[in-house]
Formats: C-alpha cells, structure tokens, sequence
C-alpha cells in the first residue's frame, strides 16, 4: 500500500551544498543553513545525507546524530591544494562536484535506499550545486529510479544565476526559494520558485539574561546602543546605519554603534565615511575567550561613536549585543531571507529590517520595517522608541513570540509538506492522480503543474 | 606474381582526454594532473566495448589461424596492454598467448601511439628502445621488425630507428613514396635497417572497403582476394591493419571473421606461403632495393601524407598546444610529468579532429572515432574543449617551474 506521508520510516534525505559544517566549508549563512537544517532532519529521526566541500584533512565519510547524519567530504583531493577555504580553487572544485558526485549518491545512497522501500528526497543548495542536480536527475531516470526521489532545488540568494541553466534546472528539480522577495525576483526570469522559509535552531529562543545585557550598556556607557552584524556590502546599507548614527549624535544623544563586518573592501569606505561624517571610530579586538573578554574589548574601544569589532561574536555573546541594543540594524536593500532580522528577535531585540525578503517583520507589531534607504527614517523610529519606551517591550514581546514560528522545526514542517505534495504528483506517495490526459490536452496545463505532470511519467 | 604474404596488424587502444577539461587545482601533483586530463571511465567503457566485438573474437580467430599454420605479426601499443592489464586481465592473458605463438611475430610499436617522431628524435629513439625492451619483458619476445606510430616514416625517422638495431621497419607503400617502385620489393635506404612497404590498396581493401556495398569490390570473398594477391606482381605483398578491422572497424555481421577464416585455404590454393616480417627480410634481403626516403613524414592514414593529421586548422592549434605542452614538460625535468606530456602527444588526439572542416565520407572515418559522449559539446566545443586540456597542462606546470 502506497505511503502518505513522509516519515523518518520512509524517507531519507540527501543534501548537497558547497558550504557545510567544518571550518574550511564556513564561509557564510549557507553552511549554517545547511548545518542547521541537516542537524534538525537527523533529530527528528529522518536519515540524512549531507553531501559538501569539506576540510581536506577530516575523513572523507562521518557519522554522527546516532547515525542518523552522515557526512561526505567532497573534493578533498582539490582542497588540499586550496586550504583557505571552500570557495579557493572553486571552479576545480565544482567541475568535480558536478562530474563524481551525482554517479555516488546514485549508486551508494539512491539505490541502496530506494532497495530498502524508502522514499529519497534530495536537496541542493545554490547554485554550485544546480549541474550536479540536472546530472543526476538525468542518470536517475536513465536506472529508472527518479520516480522515487523528490528533488529540490533551493536559491538562497542571485548569486551566479546567469551561470545556471534554468530550462534544465526547472525541468529536473522543483525550484524553491527563502522568500516571498525572491520569488517575485525569480518571477520577473520566469520561473516560478515556491518559498520555504529559512528557519533558525530552537535554541536562540532561550530567554536572554538581561543582567548580561545591562552589562553590555554599561560597559558601552552610551545613551544609545545601536548594533549592526553584516558583510561589508553596498547591499547592507552600512552607510545609512553610519549616518544615522551621526544624526542622532547631532541630537545630543550619546550613541555607539557596533558594527561587525567581514573582511570585505567596502568596509573601508564604511569607515572613512563615518570619519567624514565627524563620527570616532575605534576597533575592538581580543583574541578569543570568554564573554567577560569580549566585553572588556568592547570596553577598552570607547569612548567611541562606532567599534569596528574586528574578532568573531560567538551565538551566545552576539545575543546579548542584541538584546542590549535599541536597534539591530539589519536594514539591507536586497535581503533574501534576513536571518540576522530573525536572530535579533529571536533574543528580544528589536530589528530594524529592510522591506525585501524578511517576510516574518510586521511593522510596529515585531519590529521596525524600513521602506526607504533614507538613514532618517531609522533617527524617525529611534526617537519614537525613546518617547514611547513601552512600545520598546511590546515589540521585543512579539519579536520573540514570532521568532517560534521561524524554528528549523518549523521550516522542515513547511518543506515536508511541500515535499508530500511534490511526491503525490510523482505519484511516489498517496493514490495516483487522475490521467491528465482523459480531462485536459497537456497543452492546457498551467506551466507549473506540466513540468511535475512531465515529472509523473518517469 | 608476388608468392609471399606478410600480415600485420596493430593493437591500439587511445587513452582518451576528459571533455569538458577539467581545471587542474594549482598546484597539483602528477597523479592529480593525470586525473583531471585523461577519462579513464571512459576508456575502460570503451575497452570493454571493443574487448567484447574485436579483441577476444579477434584473438581466438587469430589464434586458430595460427595453429593452422598461419603466419603474421602483430603490433601492441604500451596504451592498449596498459588497458588490458588493468580492466581484463583474461584479454591480456589472450594477448600474451597469441604473442607467444611460433607462427607470430612481435613488432615493435611506439610505445604510447604518438607524435614524438615529429617532435623530438632522440626522445623518440631512446622510447622505442623501452618499447622494446619491455615488450620483450610483458610479451616475452623481443621485436626485430617496427612499426611506428600511424606507420609514420621519413628519412630522419629511419636514421632514428636504424640506430637502435631493428632488422626491418614498415613504411605505407603510397605512389609519392615509392614513385615508380611497386611495394612488393623489400627496401633499404643504404644501411642495414630493410623496409617493408604495405600495399595500401590490397591493405585498404579489407581495412577500409570490406563492409562498404557501395564498393564495386563488395561482397570482397576469400578466394578474390587471394587471387588479387596472387596476381599481384613483386616479390611479396605486405597487408597491414588496424587489429580493430575485426570485429569493431567492420562487425562480425559483414563477414569479416569468415573471410579471414576462409583465407589461408584460398592462399594455400594458389601456392601463396604467408610469412613473418622477420622471415621476408632474410629470404629477400639478398634482392633489397635501394629506396630514397621523403623529408615529410609518410603515414598509412588518410592518403598517406600529414594532412590528415595536420590538414585544418583545429589540428594546427591542438599541434601548436603538443608541442608547447611537450616542451616545458621537458623543462621541468620531471619524468612524471614528461610521461604525461607523451601521453598528451598521442596521434589519436588529432585523428579524431580530422573531421573538423568537412563533410560526408571524408569526415565520416574520423567522426568514427570521436568519442559519443563529446558530441554534446558541439563541433566547435570538442575543438574549443581539447585545446582548453593542453593549456590547463601548460598552466598546471608552473608549479614545477
């Protein structure tokens, strides 16, 4: 009898991802997406496979999660010549994902799976993976295996788009997408994406210790504390945060903002315009230790308008800044998904976001919703949150009452029943549908639907 | 008329370049070089593609030719054993058997199939010594006649091999080679080295005509061809072959193995006595006429000259590209990485381009051997992709310079 659902007992899930758990494979929120994503799977009982350009000195295969997570290095062989990270030596390393890495999740995974009756999901993550995802979906149906395996393709992001192929990538996969933003971005290409929200872990909704947070104030010894954590990019609006911070400085108000770039060039220009602007910038750094160290470091930087904070922010100590700060600004012009947003509340802080892809802000209600790139408008709901202070709790209330619904428990739910509805196209799950052909010429179908009804016929 | 019959046939397998090109990581050691330039997946589906419809119905038939008395001799590639040791050790057993018979003769062969007599003399000498020397070792017979690489032949060529002690070398017996000379004479270009000149229309009727019905010689039947040799003026005829003929070139549906099943009777009929290269060069020696090499290399491809290896203008770049990769893997002076330069060189790499440029029947014979697989590349993009393999060679030798 055919399966309903998909369950831990019928379902495996393989992932493929460039990034991924190790340090060398860490470059941003890709691999903690995937991280996060294929530890919820495994805890929730589901065996995954998670497939990524791992540390070339780790073992090729690991399991863990009591063997419900494996992981596979890919390209080791290269990345010994490239130790800087996963994305040096890039295109070596995604001739050989593309080239050997479908013809092993087919032989080892798939088929071994598809033996013990299971249903096989397999996700690909951006756009290094797309070939490798066209690949394998052809080799699946040459063994006459891909009507038991779902195939997603997710786009975090724009990143390289003009190097897929979209014909071939919409027809071999189901294209998903983080954001209601992005899908209207991929739209306006023709395609038709659906959304499964990004999610962060359950953890980051334990309540924040306000002593800790004082803590940080005080130290900071500032009227106001404004707090930014993003890549030095255009796109983030560093500069709008910069000058908001010279024009509340302007109204008397003693204001700090911490601002923890990357190791982009644009920082640079971030930080002499700041100094153009009269605003004293100092850099905050320490070698990595415990939160009192780190907020020593934050003290030793003021007296000072902005601290560069120029050494990582472990989860725990980055919490904190979050709750301890009037305003996370997370106001980027282009946002995908917005995790920093979703973080921020998930602490009891209040995000200031953009009006992109961060779907879970509702202004006023959760957050603050910035609509133009106007560096006023955030002075405007800065001093709103100064004259009205209890307006201040209410939104860190629901911040955080929002950030529930945006768990990886919760994300994993969303995709699973996307999932299911893909796999009861395929007719992999449920009662085969009606013969689209004894109702409707092919031709009528909506485009969506005749690509999985093509799918079906595998 | 012509009353002995020297058969020769080669064994050759390419080792075929990985398309698209893979980028090489910088850096790179040998074995990782070789990874990303060569698709060894795809040479072992081959391999075993061809083993199945040529090599092992072809050596059983040869083998049983033999045992009937049947003489010839039989040319291995170091590419091809390289193959057989590795993806069918049952088919290399076969070949060494065949090697081993009384009746057969081991010819020498460059050792990788490649371009190096065009590139680098003294390379190309010391390699056929080694080739010797190790056939003799994997086969247990020690060559006197060679071969080179597509019978690749000019005066240089010949002072390079004369120098090493081979007792005979083959050379195609094309009108612009020999002029007025017929190819049924045994040859020698004033030193000791004799020539064994392959009668490219007797040869080409089997190798290349056998299965074409279009052919005013089809259906080509086992006493024909005997009386054609027969009545073929000279001393003695020399047919030369690609092993692949049987089986692979022409299937076993056309006949071919029935044919040749069929020969030595018709040949035994008409007093023909077949005998190896080495046999030929001792009773004719004595009669051995002078013959004045070319300067430009002579081949038994195509219609005997290099144009069909160097005729247009992809194989002019790809040519270029060998010799560059050829020439710093030399600076290096790193022997992995000259090896892999050598393998780079192979003939194959511009056989299989010969199609570039043309059309019909002209570029059917070399589209032939161009891997299926690359055809989704496009034209353009098998050239473009070939080219892209050489210089990420030359780009990857940094690191030992």
């Amino acid at each position: 009898m055919r399966q309903r659902n998909i369950t831990p007992e019928n379902t495996e899930f393989v992932i493929l991802c460039f990034e991924g758990p190790d340090r060398y494979s860490l470059a941003g929120g890709l691999a903690v997406r995937v991280d996060n994503l294929s530890r919820t799977l495994a805890e929730m009982g589901f065996r995954t496979h998670l497939l990524f350009v791992g540390d070339p000195e780790l073992k090729t295969e690991e399991v863990g999660h009591r063997g419900k997570l494996v992981l596979y290095r890919w390209c080791q062989w290269i990345s010994k010549y490239y130790p800087k990270g996963v994305y040096e030596g890039e295109n070596e390393k995604l001739y050989d994902f593309s080239e050997s890495l479908p013809w092993f999740v087919k032989d080892r995974i798939v088929k071994p799976a598809v033996a013990r009756g299971k249903l096989v999901v397999i996700l690909g993550e951006e756009w290094h993976t797309a070939e490798a995802m066209c690949r394998l979906s052809d080799i699946l149906y040459s063994d006459g295996l891909r009507d038991k395996v779902v195939m997603f393709w997710n786009a975090n992001n724009t990143f390289s788009f003009h190097r897929i192929n979209w014909g071939r990538l919409s027809y071999a996969t189901t294209i998903t997408t983080v954001s209601r933003y992005m899908k209207h971005v991929m739209w306006r290409m023709g395609l038709n994406p659906l959304v499964i929200p990004n999610g962060i872990p359950r953890s980051l909704l334990r309540k924040v210790d306000d002593k800790l947070a004082a803590g940080v104030r005080e130290a900071l010894g500032a009227d106001l504390v404004l707090c930014k954590v993003a890549r030095w990019d255009p796109d983030k609006r560093w500069n709008g945060a910069v000058e908001a911070t010279a024009r509340l400085k302007e109204r008397g108000l003693k204001t700090v903002l911490l601002a923890r770039g990357g190791i982009e060039p644009h920082g640079q220009e971030v930080i002499q315009n700041a100094r153009s602007l009269g605003l004293i910038v100092s850099v905050a750094r320490t070698k990595p230790g415990s939160s009192v160290g780190y907020l020593a470091a934050l003290k030793e930087a003021v007296p000072a308008d902005i601290i560069d904070v120029r050494f990582h922010l472990p989860t725990d100590v980055l919490r904190v800044v979050y709750r301890a700060a009037d305003g996370v600004l997370a106001n980027s012009g282009h946002e995908p998904f917005g995790l920093v947003g979703l973080e921020a509340m998930a602490a009891g802080g209040i995000a200031f976001t953009g009006c992109t892809g961060e779907d879970y802000a509702i202004p006023f209600v959760n957050s603050f919703v910035l609509e133009t790139g106007d560096p006023m408008e955030i002075v405007g709901y800065i001093m709103y949150l100064r004259d009205y202070p209890e307006e201040g709790v209410r939104i860190r209330k629901a911040a955080r009452l929002t950030a529930r619904y945006f768990t990886w428990e919760a994300a994993v739910q969303n995709l699973r029943s996307k999932l299911e509805n893909q796999a009861r196209i395929q007719g992999t799950l449920g009662g085969r549908l009606a013969s689209a052909e004894s109702q409707f010429a092919l031709s009528e179908f909506p485009p969506e639907l005749l690509a999985t009804t093509l799918k079906r016929h595998y | 008329m012509a009353q002995d019959l020297v058969i020769y046939a080669v064994v050759h397998q390419p080792r075929r370049l990985k398309l698209p090109a893979q980028p090489i990581p910088k850096g790179a050691g040998s074995r990782d070089i070789e990874r990303c330039l060569f698709d060894d997946q795809l040479n072992e589906e081959y391999f075993h593609k061809v083993a199945t419809y040529c090599y092992y119905p072809a050596t059983e038939m040869f083998l049983e030719l033999a045992g009937g008395g049947l003489k010839f001799s039989i040319g291995f590639s170091v590419s091809v054993l390289r193959q057989a040791d590795a993806w069918d050790k049952k088919l290399f057993d076969l070949f060494r058997q065949l090697a081993a018979h009384p009746n057969v003769e081991l010819v020498n062969v460059e050792p990788y199939h490649s371009f190096l007599p065009l590139l680098d003399l003294p390379m190309f000498a010391k390699r056929m010594a080694w080739s010797r020397d190790n056939l003799e070792k994997v086969l247990g017979k020690r060559p006197e006649v060679t071969d080179t690489t597509e019978m690749l032949m000019s005066d240089a060529i010949y002072h390079a091999l004369d120098g090493l002690g081979f007792s005979g070398a083959f050379l195609d017996g094309r009108p612009w080679v020999l002029e007025w000379r017929e190819p049924t004479h045994l040859y020698h270009k004033g030193k000791d080295m004799m020539l064994l000149a392959r009668h490219y229309q007797l040869s080409d009727d089997v190798g290349y005509r056998f299965s074409n019905k279009g052919w005013w010689g089809y259906p080509l039947l086992a006493d024909a061809y005997a009386h054609w040799l027969r009545d073929t003026w000279g001393d003695f005829v020399v047919l030369a072959w690609d092993y692949e003929t049987f089986g692979e070139h022409h299937s076993r549906d056309t006949g071919i193995f029935d044919f040749m099943r069929q020969l030595p009777d018709e040949l035994s009929k008409r007093r023909i006595v077949t005998s190896t290269p080495s046999e030929a060069i001792a009773k004719y020696r004595e009669r051995s006429f002078h013959l004045p090499l070319p300067q430009f290399p002579c081949t038994w491809a195509g219609q005997g000259g290099m144009e069909f290896f160097l005729g247009n203008d992809a194989q002019q770049a790809v040519f270029q590209l060998m010799l560059q990769a050829y020439n710093k893997a030399l600076l290096t002076k790193n022997r992995r990485l000259i090896d892999i330069a050598l393998w780079l060189i192979q003939s194959d790499n511009l056989h299989l381009i010969q199609w570039f440029g043309r059309w019909g029947s002209d570029a059917e014979v070399s589209a032939y051997f161009t891997p299926k697989e690359w055809w989704k590349l496009g034209p353009s993009g098998i050239v473009w992709e070939m080219q892209q393999v050489y210089k990420n060679f030359i780009q990857a030798l940094d690191a030992y310079l």
